[in-house]
């Protein structure tokens, strides 16, 4: 039934130019990160791997306001949601854990993000990390 | 009533305009602190930095305002928004907004007019 919802959907790996820079995998690039030339960054804990097909099961919570064009935030502050599609997996998840832990505030992402597991995040954050890049548009 | 309503349509245009101030060319010039992190049209490349590259401007605006009043904490990014105003806030993101990047897929939903 939630597969019907994703007849229109794209599943292929981001195609664009600067993706061929990119690392092919959160786990590999996971490892690779320390010895980056990047700032330091908090490293993420161990995570556990994700099943963008799993994680495809599970987002009817998320395109609901990810995935709707032009769908903004309520009120009193309105703004657009943010674009997931693309995105790190590894992204994904501290951003999940952080609204779990009520580190990151906003209230509809604590009360989805209280919800998942581990391996849900995982299986979200690999699902939407699978995601089409495309040219923006404002 | 059809004049007003057009009138209201350009207003509500007009305000769209003046949400999205931003200069995309001078938040170019000033995004080079953002590329060591971000990738330098905002595609980045350690995965534990998000892309920004096509995010929505008004999130981005609100991301920068949230971490300089501090009601979203980030160790790195604290001090990067410390000494910007709300200027380059909108530049910033009016660069990173518009180039390719982050996507929206496409999902089918239903309305009560019938399918979308």
């Amino acid at each position: 039934m939630i597969a019907a919802l994703y007849a229109g959907a794209q599943s292929t790996a981001p195609g664009a130019a600067p993706a061929a820079a990119q690392p092919a995998a959160p786990a590999a690039a996971q490892s690779a990160a320390p010895g980056a030339a990047q700032p330091a960054a908090p490293a993420p804990d161990a995570q556990a791997a994700g099943n963008a097909e799993a994680g495809r099961h599970k987002s009817s919570m998320c395109v609901g306001c990810h995935n709707i064009p032009g769908y903004k935030t309520a009120f009193p502050v309105v703004y657009s949601v943010p674009k997931l599609d693309g995105q790190h997996a590894v992204y994904i998840v501290s951003a999940l854990r952080a609204y779990k832990s009520g580190e990151r505030r906003h209230p509809s992402m604590r009360a989805v993000a209280a919800s998942l597991s581990d391996q849900d995040m995982a299986d979200l954050a690999a699902f939407y990390a699978s995601g089409p890049t495309q040219a923006a548009s404002r | 009533m059809k004049k007003l309503s057009t009138v209201a349509v350009v207003l509500a245009l007009s305000c769209v305009g003046a949400a999205q101030a931003g200069n995309p060319e001078a938040g170019k010039e000033k995004s080079r602190p953002c590329a060591a992190c971000h990738g330098a049209d905002g595609n980045s490349a350690a995965p534990n930095f998000p892309r920004i590259a096509g995010q929505h401007y008004d999130y981005l605006v609100k991301a920068l305002r949230d971490y300089k009043s501090g009601a979203r904490k980030n160790a790195i990014m604290a001090p990067q928004v410390a000494n910007l105003n709300p200027r380059d806030f909108d530049d910033l993101a009016a660069y990173f907004s518009e180039q390719q990047g982050l996507a929206q897929r496409k999902v089918s939903y239903i309305v009560p007019s019938g399918k979308h």
